[in-house]
């Protein structure tokens, strides 16, 4: 039984005039499309290859577009009120792709949907609901950004984006208007031809703004790296990361062209929110507008005009922005690669920077200290030493060797695995995993530190790794990767969720709230088994801020081993925020942020206890 | 060849006191009344008298007015001359910044090598000097014959241990031409004042979260006035403004090693632990016995610092008198 | 300027060290080595004067093969050539025989200036640079911070005891030794490292230079120091321990 519902009114019949305009309209819009967007193409295609890209497997890129475009799922998820918006738009216009392609043939008697038949006038149908969705959905997005105007959006107004939601409302609405309308009357033609001169004006302005995200995005999230932060290795002797034009890849660059300018990046970037002056949607804006100005083949450095170098540094790569954009940019191999660019040449002319790199060429440890320091601590704590019978190496980092407060973690956990009956040892020697001289971009430094590493777990025969460090996780099972082969390691959180049936049962009363680590959470995606562990303590509340969206504690990206920062302090922005939740006990699961959280609570008398969650363990001892 | 030479160093016309010292050893080398004690200078007639009030044995007077400012041309041009009048078997002289300038060369003109830096001599002429700087003593023996060269570290000999005596005054005038020396002095100079210079100061009192409060903040720059010293802090002092960024000493502060570090209610968290974890001498002063710094200190107290830093201060003032 | 800056190759500081099995010098297998640091202070300056004046730095330094490592470094931070006098035998040289080593090689080289670390960190001695300085017969200067190129020569600046600083004047050629904390280090980056593999390293067997080689002192053992690093816990009243504490800063510490 079929509805009485209207259907959609067309012209019938199409003048030689009309046919000619509509003719050159279409070809010239095509054109100066083309024009503009061949432009664009030439320069993605003609950056550096990226030589570590692999196409396969494809599963998951077919999973992560299915799931991202087509699905709309970080749109949504992140934002969902404007997500759901834009969602709509979206899906408007994949399902307006037939109408309009229908639209522009029919005039020539080439039209295939007919309102009348059987199949057109459903689809008609169906493309209306969504053509009322997305007509609602884009009025939504227009006052947001014109009457609510939130600050990640930018302080200026965009005309363009004003003019774009402008013709998609028109075209919605003169399509809905043609419902309402005969056929032969001139209201139905004059729709019509509001509706094309739209969509015709609309198709030449997608490549040059932000819009050309309707073409690139769904490629850009497909060609994504295949990874969290994924850091390319260099390619051959004169790459020494991005310094100039000449240095962007295809990836970069197809990344800057999609950038949509969405603020959500920056929204969530703790040195943003702290005063600093990085702001990653200008990192990646500023790469675009380099390649608009000079293209791929400029010498001039990126570093200057375009992005500051000390702009560059004050990135803790807590990977929200990257975790957060919409169309699969991923800000953390850009901003390292800038950093690569600095400091493989030399030109980072950084105090603490140098010191830190000196005291790694010639030591053992980021702290500087020496590693009779550490042999003193495994005499006295007795922890045994790795001979290759025992099931996991623990290895100690330098926070969890140097550090009192990551030695006691260190302690507590190896209490809890000796409880457990799991065997473990210490290496004699240990040099620093290399994690603060990777995201700071110096190469040859983390290559001698992987190298002389993954060396020594070979000797070793290490099979297994637990550490209590999320950056030493993450860089020895990712970054090394370049140099060799690393046995499997996990986080102390991991091991313990798994074993917790075994540990007494007793529960304390306390209120909880659990920290995040950017490395734990965002870049290896483990949310519940520290959490599990933390509940052990009572009552588990969260920050505001919780699981992907965590805030960084501002030690990430090397900058615990630099200067002061400008501004506030990340840390106790992050601690305030941790402090607000009422929670008598904070849980840590990495042992900078504990120094972190630690320093900025020091002044407040009142302050939460502080606690890893391998001492909440450990409490549960007899 | 036979007998020992000590140079021995003045200022401001009086002998120095490692200069002593260096006698201390020439003492324990050999009979006292076999060494010479050397002076040099422009005028060198109140140094040599100090010095032959004390000693037994020779005070040799080497004055010329091309001694004076030191060059290292003048000494070894000087000391080679003496040497030659001399022939000792042995000459001695205190590891000063100013010997380390010349006597290497000096040495190598007698084709020999200084031992340097002695903090013990044995028996049978076996000089020990610390090794990579100090975790080892190194024994070292003369494998030729001819002169043999040693310079003493400050405090390696006691300075009472000189064996007394009055002795016989002679003068020398070498024969130097200024010509010969090549390098051109200036007056010597302090740094700059600046409102803060932790990398430069000798003496520093540290202050972290056991202060408590602003208002007791006077109780360490007290202590750091009566030692002539530079006052800093950890950084949650810093932090919580009660000091200004510049006094913060850490991984995210100043980097410093003087000679004495006081660390007043500091626990030794590794962040402050790095900046200064170079000093020499490292004092904590603590409530907590189990507080990390007292595993990288020198010298430890137990206590509030409430109390055990003004009985320091006044126990400071009191020694300067 | 042509400025040769002579470096040495000492052991990893901090690394724990142990005395070997004849007792004369440390187990040396388990060990990392680096250069020494007021040797790197001296390769800075040398860098910095040929930022600013133009010239050529030469990196001079005598030792096993291992000693490569630590020139290549050199290379990488900016020299533009390296001088290896293959040495296996340095421990049996003493401080006049290793000056030997570097003064015929420096001599061929005519340099205008020659730049030495004020000490190394295994045996400290202190002497090289001055010896060297006496074998070459030129003006020298020590425990240098900073040099400055003058019409006349090169002005630097001294550091004296207990705070005080001298500038003095030189004319070139000469010799000066570096003192630690002058002049910011440079870290190695991977440009340089790229660009050291192009450099020249000339190799000269040490027997070649002929010079005299029997030590005048000999290093007979090596021996753990009495006294080993422990805190020291005062106890006692407020006062008490002040008092203690005060005598131990003027006796054990020479800081009162």
């Amino acid at each position: 039984m079929m509805l009485m519902l209207p259907t959609l009114a067309e012209p019938q019949h199409f003048s030689s005039l009309e046919k000619l305009l509509l003719a050159i309209l279409v070809a010239g819009s095509i054109y100066v499309f083309w024009l503009r967007f061949s432009i664009v193409l030439g320069k993605i295609l003609n950056s550096k290859n990226d030589a570590d890209f692999h196409l396969f497997p494809i599963g998951p890129r077919i999973r992560d577009f299915f799931s991202e475009v087509l699905l709309q799922s970080k749109v949504i998820g992140q934002r969902p009120a404007a997500g759901v918006a834009h969602a709509l738009v979206f899906w408007a216009f994949c399902a307006f792709a037939i109408v309009t392609l229908n639209h522009c043939l029919s005039p020539f008697g080439l039209g295939f949907l007919s309102p009348s038949g059987f199949v057109g006038r459903i689809y008609f149908e169906i493309a209306a609901v969504f053509a009322a969705a997305c007509a609602f959905g884009i009025a939504g997005l227009f006052v947001r950004r014109f009457f609510v105007r939130p600050k990640w959006l930018g302080e200026k107004l965009s005309w363009e984006s004003g003019l774009i939601a402008l013709l998609i409302f028109l075209l919605m609405t003169t399509y809905l208007g043609a419902f309402f309308t005969a056929d032969a009357s001139p209201a139905t033609r004059a729709l019509w031809w509001i509706h094309t001169l739209a969509l015709f004006v609309f198709l030449p302005i997608i490549p040059n703004t932000k819009h050309l995200h309707l073409v690139l995005s769904p490629f850009t999230i497909f060609l994504s790296r295949g990874g969290f932060s994924q850091i390319p290795p260099l390619a051959g002797d004169e790459d020494f990361g991005l310094i100039a034009g000449t240095d962007l890849t295809q990836l970069v660059s197809l990344q800057a062209y999609s950038c949509v300018e969405c603020g959500r990046c920056t929204e969530h970037c703790p040195a943003n929110n702290t005063g600093k002056i990085l702001n990653p949607k200008q990192i990646v804006l500023g790469v675009r507008a380099y390649l608009k100005d000079l293209g791929p083949a400029s010498a001039e450095p990126l570093l200057g005009k375009y992005n500051s170098q000390e702009a560059a540094f004050q990135c803790t790569t807590c990977g929200a922005c990257e975790f957060q954009c919409p169309v699969g940019i991923e800000h953390l191999p850009i901003l390292i690669g800038l950093r690569r660019g600095a400091v493989n040449t030399g030109t980072w002319d950084d105090d603490y920077g140098a010191r830190l790199f000196l005291g790694l060429e010639r030591g053992s440890n980021a702290l500087g200290l020496s590693p009779s320091e550490r042999d003193k601590f495994i005499a006295r704590q007795q922890l045994p030493s790795f001979d290759g019978t025992q099931e996991y190496c623990l290895w100690l980092g330098c926070m969890g060797g140097y550090d009192p407060k990551g030695r006691e973690i260190v302690a507590d956990l190896a209490r809890v695995m000796n409880f457990l009956g799991v065997t473990f040892g210490v290496l004699r020697k240990e040099k620093c995993t290399g994690d603060p001289v990777r995201r700071l971009g110096n190469d040859l430094l983390f290559q001698q530190l992987a190298e002389e590493n993954l060396a020594s777990l070979a000797e070793n025969k290490v099979k297994k790794i637990i550490t209590i460090c999320p950056h030493c996780v993450r860089t020895i099972q990712e970054d090394w990767k370049e140099f060799g082969t690393p046995p499997p390691i996990e986080h102390h959180s991991e091991f313990l969720a798994r074993h917790l049936p075994q540990l007494p049962p007793v529960k304390d009363h306390d209120k909880i709230v659990f920290h995040d680590p950017c490395y734990l959470g965002r870049y290896r995606n483990v949310y519940d088994q520290p959490r599990a562990v933390a509940a052990l303590a009572g009552r588990l509340v969260e920050a505001e801020r919780n699981h992907e969206r965590s805030f960084c504690c501002g030690a990430g990206g090397g900058l615990t081993f630099l200067g002061e920062e400008t501004g506030q302090r990340i840390s106790q922005v992050r601690a305030a925020e941790l402090v607000a939740t009422g929670a008598t006990t904070i849980a840590a699961a990495c042992p900078f942020c504990n120094s972190m959280l630690r320093d900025a609570l020091a002044t407040d008398e009142h302050a939460p206890e502080l606690v890893d969650i391998a001492q909440i363990a450990a409490r549960r001892l007899p | 060849m036979s007998g020992i030479l000590v140079v021995a160093e003045q200022r401001a016309g009086r002998i120095s006191r490692i200069s002593w010292e260096a006698l201390a050893a020439a003492h324990r080398l050999g009979d006292a009344r076999t060494v010479t004690a050397v002076v040099l200078g422009a005028e060198t007639e109140t140094p040599a008298a100090e010095l032959a009030a004390k000693i037994s044995g020779k005070v040799l007077r080497v004055e010329h007015g091309l001694l004076t400012p030191y060059t290292a041309d003048g000494y070894i041009i000087a000391l080679q001359q003496v040497i030659e009048r001399e022939e000792p078997a042995c000459v001695i002289f205190p590891h000063t910044y100013q010997v380390r300038d010349y006597a290497p060369a000096l040495a190598a003109r007698f084709a020999q090598v200084l031992i340097s830096d002695v903090i013990a001599i044995s028996e049978d002429r076996v000089f020990i000097r610390p090794l990579m700087q100090g975790r080892l003593n190194g024994s070292y023996r003369k494998s030729s014959s001819g002169i043999c060269f040693v310079s003493v570290q400050a405090g390696a000999f006691p300075a009472e241990t000189v064996i007394a005596g009055a002795a016989t005054v002679e003068l020398f005038a070498p024969v130097m031409d200024a010509a010969q020396l090549r390098t051109r002095p200036g007056e010597p100079y302090r740094a700059a004042a600046q409102t803060v210079d932790l990398g430069s100061a000798q003496i520093i009192v540290g202050v972290g979260r056991g202060i408590k409060s602003q208002e007791n903040l006077p109780i360490v720059q007290e202590l750091a006035a009566a030692l002539g010293g530079e006052v800093a802090a950890s950084r949650p002092i810093c932090d919580a403004g009660w000091l200004p960024m510049e006094f913060q000493v850490g991984s995210s502060g100043h980097t410093v090693a003087p000679k004495l570090y006081i660390a007043a209610g500091i626990s030794g968290a590794i962040q402050h632990l790095v900046g200064m974890k170079g000093s020499q001498c490292i004092v904590a002063i603590n409530k907590d016995p189990d507080a990390p710094i007292f595993e990288i200190a020198d010298y430890g107290i137990v206590g509030d610092l409430m109390e055990v830093v003004p009985a320091l201060t006044a126990a400071v003032k009191e020694a300067r008198q | 300027m042509k400025i040769i800056v002579a470096i040495k190759q000492v052991p990893e500081r901090d690394a724990p060290v142990c005395i070997d099995a004849a007792g004369k010098w440390i187990e040396e297998s388990d060990l990392q080595f680096a250069m020494n640091e007021s040797d790197a202070h001296a390769l800075e300056e040398a860098l910095q004067l040929k930022e600013k004046h133009g010239g050529e730095v030469i990196v001079l330094s005598a030792g096993p093969e291992r000693v490569a490592t630590t020139i290549r470094e050199a290379l990488a931070k900016g020299a533009d050539r390296a001088i290896h006098i293959i040495c296996d035998d340095l421990q049996k040289r003493d401080a006049l025989g290793l000056a030997r080593l570097l003064a015929a090689t420096a001599k061929s080289e005519n340099p205008d200036l020659v730049l030495t670390g004020l000490q190394s960190e295994d045996l400290g001695f202190g002497q090289t640079g001055v010896i060297l300085a006496e074998l070459l017969g030129l003006p020298h200067a020590t425990l240098i911070l900073h040099i400055e190129k003058t019409d006349s020569g090169i002005e630097v600046k001294r550091e004296l005891e207990e705070g005080w600083f001298q500038n003095i004047q030189l004319p070139l050629p000469a010799v000066v030794t570096m003192q630690s904390g002058g002049n910011k280090l440079r870290y190695a980056t991977l440009m340089g490292i790229k660009r050291a593999k192009t450099k020249e390293l000339r190799q000269i067997p040490a027997i070649e230079l002929g010079v005299a080689s029997e030590p005048t002192v000999l290093l007979e053992k090596i021996s753990w120091p009495q006294k080993q690093k422990a805190t020291q816990m005062i106890t006692g009243s407020a006062k008490d321990a002040a008092a203690t504490l005060v005598a131990k800063l003027k006796t054990e510490v020479h800081v009162l």
